[in-house]
């Protein structure tokens, strides 16, 4: 057997597999592997809740379509968790991603948009990435994770307004009273803030 | 290699689902050739996700679980191969599913000796989702956009005043810019542009094909 050193900071990590698991990974690996619908009931009291306050952040969904948001997402869960792939997000990105779809979707929807593209089809697959890549990506969020404390008050709400409540650049302007250059240079602080460097292109 | 990337904000609002669907569509194919704005908009689901975690989490009813475990069994598990997908120079699969077949199979409309246009429908009501084929050394007139125009070049390339585009390199232009591209000398350009107002060309010679370009959004 492997002998796998623990790091200060590191998740529990699997010494047969290598791999980095925590409480909600191993509850999606059950979900897959074996149907288990008791891990899937733990699953949903600890997100389903989480998906809601999604649905109702942006404020333009109703309480019966936030509801049917969580149906939705919380079935794709069961549906897609042989998808999940510890090396390549956390569980809770993983379930982000799929409720962000679906909320788009579900604009589209009520927009009456007629289209043959999901919001799945568009979004970012990383389906074969390669493992230096993920590992990369890993590092990236951590260091993410670490530093979103330290956002100033103002660049943080508007962070929050834009991935969160799903408001473009202008809409954040115009709700905030505040000119579109300032909107974009705060986003454009924070994220220089957060090491996610545009200028390296 | 891609030289030409989305900016912070466009690749922002792609990541955070609000860029409307034609545009985020280009995009997503722009990342299929690209993997430094990959791993941006990669890093940008990070805060995304770092967001989502710390929401005031809202009260969901008993009655929802009961009602979404009631209905586990009519939602069939999907499988996922494990092997890596070839990432090889075909077709942008968001372009495939949107024109049943190849690039050859289109109807392409001709709207000067060098310029082909084929009209995709991705049912964004607000944005003209077209494909343009210009021919090897073929000049597009000279023409203004009265609205944005993003495009992305996926075959060939061309050049403007601004400089050389290839395969995967993405432009976008504001209302009021004025161009007057060329493609490659050796090669057809086939170029994918996304408008929100049609294209109106400059030059009297040009002009009277304008009221044929009428925006053809779908």
């Amino acid at each position: 057997m492997s002998v796998v050193t623990k790091k200060p900071g590191d998740d529990t990590v699997s010494a047969e597999i290598g791999r980095r698991t925590d409480e909600w990974s191993q509850c999606l690996r059950a979900i897959a592997k074996h149907r288990d619908r008791g891990a899937f009931a733990r699953f949903f009291k600890q997100f389903a809740p989480l998906i809601k306050a999604f649905a109702l952040s942006g404020s333009t969904l109703s309480a019966n379509h936030a509801d049917e948001l969580v149906q939705e997402v919380m079935l794709k869960v069961w549906q897609k968790a042989d998808g999940f792939n510890p090396d390549k997000a956390s569980a809770s990105t993983w379930v982000y991603t799929i409720a962000r779809n679906c909320r788009t979707d579900l604009y589209r929807r009520l927009q009456k948009f007629d289209t043959p593209l999901s919001a799945e089809d568009v979004s970012l697959d990383q389906e074969g990435e390669e493992p230096a890549a993920m590992l990369h990506q890993r590092r990236t969020r951590e260091r993410v994770r670490q530093m979103m404390g330290s956002l100033p008050a103002d660049q943080a709400h508007i962070l929050a307004k834009v991935y969160m409540e799903g408001k473009s650049h202008s809409e954040v302007a115009s709700e905030l009273d505040l000119p579109l250059g300032t909107v974009k240079s705060r986003v454009r602080l924070a994220i220089q803030k957060l090491q996610i460097h545009m200028e390296e292109l | 290699m891609v030289k030409f990337h989305p900016d912070m904000h466009m690749l922002t609002e792609f990541t955070a689902g609000t860029l409307p669907l034609a545009q985020s569509a280009c995009v997503s194919i722009h990342l299929t050739f690209c993997s430094k704005c990959r791993e941006l908009s990669e890093a940008q689901t990070a805060v995304a996700a770092t967001l989502f975690e710390e929401l005031e989490p809202a009260p969901v009813s008993d009655s929802q679980l009961d009602i979404v475990m009631s209905r586990l069994d009519e939602t069939a598990p999907l499988a996922y191969p494990r092997e890596n997908r070839s990432q090889t120079c075909s077709t942008p699969a968001i372009l495939q599913r949107l024109m049943a077949g190849d690039y050859s199979d289109l109807s392409w409309k001709k709207i000067t000796s060098n310029l082909r246009i084929s009209y995709l429908s991705t049912g964004d009501p607000y944005y003209e989702f077209a494909l343009y084929h210009i021919k090897a050394g073929g000049v597009i007139p000279e023409h203004n956009h009265r609205g944005s125009e993003m495009t992305l070049v996926l075959e060939g390339g061309f050049s403007d005043s601004n400089g050389t585009y290839l395969a995967g390199d993405f432009l976008f232009r504001e209302a009021g810019d004025v161009h007057a591209p060329t493609a490659l000398a050796d090669e057809d350009c086939i170029c994918l542009a996304v408008l929100d107002a049609p294209l109106s060309f400059t030059r009297l010679k040009h002009k009277w094909m304008n009221p044929f370009l009428q925006l053809r959004a779908s």
